[in-house]
C-alpha cells in the first residue's frame, strides 16, 4: 500500500495522510519491526508521535528496542518530521548529544519526498542499523536515554 | 498538478454547492486542490450547537464516488459501509448538520463522551453548550 498515491495528480492534503498513518500505524505494521503512534489524541494538528524500532539481526543492535520521537509540523508532509532518537543510539546518522538523526547525514530526510511516511523513515533507520558503517559500533548501555 | 484531470462529476458538484449552497452550509475547494474543501456547518437551532459554527476539512480521495469523501474522524455509516456513489458531498454535509441536531451516542468517537451523554443528558448538553460558546463562536 502507498500512502501518498505516488505517480497520480491527487494531492492527500497534511491532516488527511497524517489520519491514514495513523489507521495504518494503529492496524500493525508487517511483522511489527517498527511500529509508530500518536501522542496526544487531543492535538488536532497530530504533530507528535514515538516510534519503535527493534534492532536488526546480525548486528549489535539486535534484541534491543529503540524509541524515538517525530514531529510532523505544519508544513509536513511537504517537509519531513524531525527525528529524535529518545533511546541512547550509536549511530553515524545520529547527533551523540541530541539524538537528533541528522538530515544530512540521513538520506531520506535531505531528499525528502511527499510521498515518503513515518513508516519509511524507520524502516530505513533500521536498515541504516544493520549497514556496515553501523552494526558493529559499540553502543550505550540499554535502557538509556538522550 | 494537483487540479489537472478533474473529474467532471466533482466539478459539477462543486459548482452546484457554491451556487445553491445548502442553509447553514458553505464548502469551498481550496484554490491549489480542488479535492480538498474548506467547509463550514452552523449549529442547528435548538440544538446544543445553535450559535457555534463549526470548521471542518473535506477531501476527495482519488477512488471518489466510489470511495466516500474523508472528513477527519466522525463515525457516520455513511462515510463509512453506507456509502454509495448516489450519495453526494452535499448530503453527507446535510448528514452531518442533522448528527448536531441528533447525536448519537451509541456510535461515538469518544467512548468518554458518549458515557457522559447516556448517564447525565442534562449535564452533557450543558456541556457542549459551554464547549459551542467556548470553541465554536470565533469571539
Amino acid at each position: 500500500m502507498t500512502i501518498g498515491s505516488a505517480g497520480s495528480s491527487v494531492v492527500v492534503p497534511r491532516n488527511f495522510r497524517l489520519l491514514e498513518e495513523l489507521e495504518r500505524g494503529e492496524k500493525g505494521i508487517g511483522d511489527g519491526s517498527v511500529s509508530y503512534g500518536m501522542d496526544d489524541s487531543d492535538d488536532i494538528y497530530m504533530r507528535s508521535w514515538t516510534g519503535t524500532i527493534i534492532g536488526p539481526h546480525n548486528s549489535v543492535h539486535e534484541g534491543r528496542i529503540y524509541q524515538l520521537k517525530l514531529f510532523c509540523d505544519k508544513d509536513y508532509p511537504e517537509k519531513p518530521p524531525t527525528v529524535r532518537f529518545h533511546t541512547r543510539v550509536n549511530m553515524t546518522c545520529v547527533n551523540p548529544e541530541s539524538g537528533m538523526v541528522e538530515p544530512k547525514k540521513f538520506g531520506m530526510l535531505v531528499n525528502w519526498q511527499r510521498e515518503y511516511t513515518m513508516e519509511d523513515i524507520l524502516t530505513q533507520l533500521r536498515k541504516e542499523m544493520a549497514a556496515p558503517h553501523n552494526r558493529k559500533l559499540v553502543q550505550p548501555p540499554e535502557g538509556t536515554y538522550f | 498538478m494537483a487540479n489537472s484531470n478533474l473529474p467532471r462529476r466533482i466539478i459539477k458538484e462543486t459548482q452546484r454547492l457554491l451556487s445553491e449552497p445548502a442553509p447553514g452550509i458553505s464548502a469551498s475547494p481550496s484554490e491549489e486542490n480542488m479535492r480538498y474543501f474548506n467547509v463550514m456547518v452552523l449549529g442547528p437551532s435548538q440544538s446544543p450547537y445553535e450559535g457555534g459554527v463549526f470548521k471542518l476539512e473535506l477531501f476527495l480521495p482519488e477512488e471518489y464516488p466510489m470511495a466516500p469523501p474523508k472528513l477527519g474522524r466522525i463515525c457516520l455509516d455513511i462515510l463509512k459501509d453506507k456509502w454509495s456513489p448516489a450519495l453526494q458531498i452535499r448530503t453527507v454535509l446535510l448528514s452531518i448538520q442533522a448528527l448536531l441536531s441528533a447525536p448519537n451516542p451509541d456510535d461515538p468517537l469518544s467512548e468518554n463522551v458518549a458515557k457522559h451523554w447516556k448517564s447525565n443528558e442534562v449535564e452533557a448538553v450543558e456541556t457542549a453548550k459551554e464547549w459551542t460558546r467556548l470553541y465554536a463562536t470565533g469571539a
